[in-house]
């Protein structure tokens, strides 16, 4: 008997690790193994790289096995930063001790990305508005007030350092030395983004397999009518879910201004939400909801790094860098269809 | 004309239909009955191209021929007309008519022929309507009949109806039986799909009974004569009824939950009812009569304009399922596929979906879900592959069980079950008898919607029979008669 599909398409993510390591075998072979590619600080790159859209991207494959879909991710992104530089830098210039301006900066971000997300979830569960419109109104509302607030330019960081530790530094890997001439070695860093990146991943598995919550939103984003009439609090789940989303996008954010000292209000998050959304279908997880893996997720999140760094190696222009995203989630998305077949 | 021989479906682990055969002449009503269950709906997919027969073969015109899809059966002049209208609510019904296949001059189509056309082919069947008036402005009726203008303007040499005259009143019926048989006389062949038996013997050539999937007979003209509407219904269920139904006890004096003067708006009117503590309360009635829309309105899924609802004499507070389920009110939607269940999640997750806060500490304890589920599993005697998975694997009785353990699990005072029977094969049916009359033994006030009214009459205590949206009378359950029920759901027969 032909074995009915419960899970999410699991071939998905199998074909696009496949394809993974296949491009990797492929450029190493083309460049004679020279390419600084598979070097452990490119490697690391390419993870820090990937661990900002990775951490939205946790959030948003809870969205999307809901049913629901958040276009506002990247935008928020921008705003998010944005106004947590804002702030901190209004209290360094009050004379308050810095680190006191890093942790409240940082507060700001977290808690506004959540309410972003509580006012997402709101507009779709109260408001009963579709996802995709509810969403695409914060897409252009964040990041017009982002832009607004400094006409368009860039929000600097005045903080000398310890801001900038949590985005651009990292834990030093013993026994590794990047500068080989220097007096002192200066080890290899294994980035904290990375690393926050992994719990949050551990963190979301556990809320979509092992919870009451994720029961929910395989149970909603499966059948909502359904749900509805098994007493489950739809709206409080669906507000829920798309918070968690907002908070993955704060703390995003928050490593992606923390990373460069700096926001810039019209670059900085852009197109997030299609790197976000990619990684999540070549994930596997289904568009229409009732469906989502986490594990998927992580390796399209992967996928999308390793083939973005091969590119700029190969140095293909960046202009055409979103021809190749594009294909390659028309091609998850196929894969997908040929489940019904 | 048209025929299959020895067709087989088989969805899953059901078998919807076991080898069935059925031959179509041309220019003959062909009445179809049976059951819910019985494979009706299977057949007629299967000749209108909805469905592939899994076995068997079926033959257009002498041919084994292979219909892909709806399309080609249209091409080939065989029109289905389902139950729920296909219409679109929003276009004319010239537009309806011709949907898809708009007269155009150059690329834009030309509403005046349009209309001009769907004229005449409402004027062919003598129905007066204006073809630009919107579809949603129409009764039902009037839909049908621009449902059958449809289908003439497709040629149709075979027209298959299931159950066209299930919403209409007497008048419209008559009208639609006349209709039929205008058409019969033109070389249409009809298959005519009905519950209401009366119509099927007056208005049928040759009618062919199928029960649990299986050809009973087919009766020709001279037999269909001399057949009474009771002889009929023998063939369809296999053997007189009563019998099967467990024998239930009396119920206790105390009131454990009434309902007094719930309204919805233009659906539901001051309906009144109690139940008492170990009662199965019975609500008859045709579609359309209220009876799901009271319980959606008593579990708060339907908004109420008026009305009270007590539990053991007190009034409670009902704004929807969250509040029922907590008050210990439970309601088994008669739509099991898709408000009932979750049908790609498992066996599992189903039967503790409403339960699932029990389960949670942090984390879900899925031994202690798995336990509970086996439990259920047992009592209901579930045959189910594995407990993991999706109860779209299962057949629809054992879909049914998996609802009834769902709710089960909070231990329900009161139990609201909308068409616990309908889709589930005999056995099955036997069983959830049984664990009713067992729940309503122990003191559980059940509410049985059911249009099986042999089953209602087998298993309740009182059963109150709604018409139009008000509950019109209350009917004992040891004395009821079909023929009483009947009357009262305001369905004539097709002597009056």
């Amino acid at each position: 008997m032909k074995r009915i599909e419960n899970w999410p398409v699991w071939w998905v993510p199998a074909a696009a690790l496949a394809a993974l390591i296949t491009f990797t075998i492929v450029y190493e072979l083309a460049t004679k193994g020279e390419s600084i590619l598979m070097r452990p600080e490119n490697l690391l790159n390419i993870l820090r790289q990937v661990s900002f859209v990775g951490i939205i991207a946790m959030g948003m494959t809870l969205v999307i096995t809901l049913g629901g879909i958040d276009l506002s991710v990247g935008s928020l992104v921008a705003f998010l930063g944005g106004i947590g530089i804002l702030v901190m830098n209004s209290l360094l210039a009050g004379k308050t001790a810095e680190w006191v301006a890093v942790a409240a900066a940082f507060a700001v971000i977290l808690i506004a990305g959540t309410a972003a997300g509580v006012i997402n979830g709101l507009l779709v569960s109260k408001g009963k508005l579709a996802p995709f419109i509810a969403t695409l109104g914060g897409l252009a509302a964040y990041r017009s007030i982002a832009m607004a607030l400094v006409a368009g330019g860039e929000y600097r960081s005045q903080s000398t350092e310890l801001f900038a530790t949590l985005g651009a530094g990292g834990i030093p890997i013993p026994g590794t030395n990047m500068a080989p001439r220097a007096p002192v070695p200066v080890p290899l860093l294994f980035p904290w983004p990375v690393l926050i990146f992994a719990a949050i991943a551990v963190v979301a598995w556990i809320v979509l397999n092992r919870t009451k919550l994720g029961h929910y939103i395989i149970a909603i984003g499966s059948n909502e009518r359904s749900a509805i009439y098994s007493a489950v609090k739809v709206d409080r789940v669906k507000v829920l879910t798309y918070s968690i989303l907002g908070l993955c996008t704060g703390i995003a954010a928050l490593l992606v201004a923390s990373r460069l000292s700096s926001v810039s209000s019209s670059s900085s998050g852009t197109l997030y939400e299609l790197d976000v959304i990619a990684a999540v279908v070549i994930g596997g997880t289904r568009m229409r909801g009732g469906s989502g893996t986490i594990v998927g997720t992580v390796i399209g999140v992967l996928m999308l790094g390793v083939i973005q760094n091969m590119l700029n190696l190969l140095q293909v222009s960046v202009y055409l860098q979103g021809l190749v995203k594009g294909l390659v989630i028309i091609g998850a998305v196929l894969l997908q269809r040929s489940e019904k077949a | 004309m048209i025929s299959v021989n020895s067709v087989s479906k088989q969805f899953g682990s059901v078998r919807a239909l076991d080898s069935v055969s059925l031959e179509l002449r041309a220019g003959e009503v062909h009445g179809l009955v049976g059951e819910n269950g019985a494979g009706k709906s299977t057949l007629m997919k299967i000749l209108s191209g909805l469905e592939q027969p899994t076995t068997g073969d079926l033959r257009v015109k002498g041919t084994v021929t292979r219909l892909h899809g709806v399309l080609d059966a249209l091409q080939r002049g065989i029109v289905m007309i389902h139950q729920e209208l296909n219409l679109v609510d929003e276009l004319s019904v010239a537009n309806n008519i011709f949907l898809g296949r708009e007269p155009t001059r150059f690329g834009i189509v030309e509403r005046a022929r349009c209309e001009s056309e769907a004229r005449r082919l409402l004027d062919r069947i003598g129905h007066k309507l204006d073809p630009a008036r919107r579809v949603r402005t129409l009764s039902i009726a009037d839909k049908q009949m621009v449902e059958i203008a449809k289908a003439l303007s497709y040629d149709a040499s075979v027209l298959i109806m299931d159950e066209p005259t299930a919403t209409l009143t007497q008048h419209e019926s008559d009208a639609l039986l006349e209709l039929i048989d205008q058409l019969r006389k033109a070389g249409v062949t009809i298959v005519f799909i009905s519950h209401i038996l009366p119509q099927v013997l007056r208005i049928s050539d040759r009618i062919t009974v199928l029960r649990d999937g299986k050809f009973v007979t087919t009766l020709d003209s001279e037999q269909v004569r001399n057949t009474s509407e009771r002889e009929l219904a023998t063939l369809m269920v296999g053997r007189s009824m009563a019998e099967h139904f467990p024998p239930g006890k009396a119920h206790r004096d105390s009131i454990a939950f009434s309902v007094e003067g719930i309204s919805v708006p233009a659906r539901v009117e001051n309906v009144s009812f109690d139940v008492h503590e170990g009662e199965i309360f019975g609500l008859a009635g045709l579609i359309g009569a209220g009876r799901t829309e009271t319980a959606e309105a008593i579990v708060g899924l339907r908004r109420r304009s008026a009305g009270t609802i007590k539990l053991d004499g007190a009034p409670v507070r009902i704004t929807g399922p969250i509040d029922a389920t907590q008050l210990g009110i439970a309601y088994l939607p008669e739509d099991r596929k898709d408000a009932g269940l979750t049908l790609n999640m498992s066996v599992i997750d189903n039967t503790t979906m409403v339960s699932l806060p029990r389960y949670s500490r942090i984390l879900l304890d899925r031994g202690a879900q798995r336990r509970a589920t086996q439990e259920h599993a047992i009592r209901l005697r579930l045959r189910a592959g594995a407990l993991e998975d999706p109860v779209k694997t299962l057949s629809g009785g054992n879909q049914q069980k998996v609802l009834l353990a769902k709710w089960l699990e909070i231990a329900p005072k009161v139990l609201i079950v909308d068409e616990p029977t309908r889709g589930v094969d005999i056995g099955a049916k036997e069983e959830i008898y049984h664990l009713l009359q067992e729940l309503a033994g122990q003191g559980m006030a059940c509410v049985m919607i059911s249009s099986e009214m042999n089953e209602l009459i087998g298993m309740c205590h009182r059963i109150g029979v709604m018409r139009a949206g008000r509950l019109v009378t209350i009917l004992d359950g040891q004395s009821a008669t079909e023929e009483q029920i009947i009357h009262a759901a305001g369905l004539e027969t097709a002597t009056a």
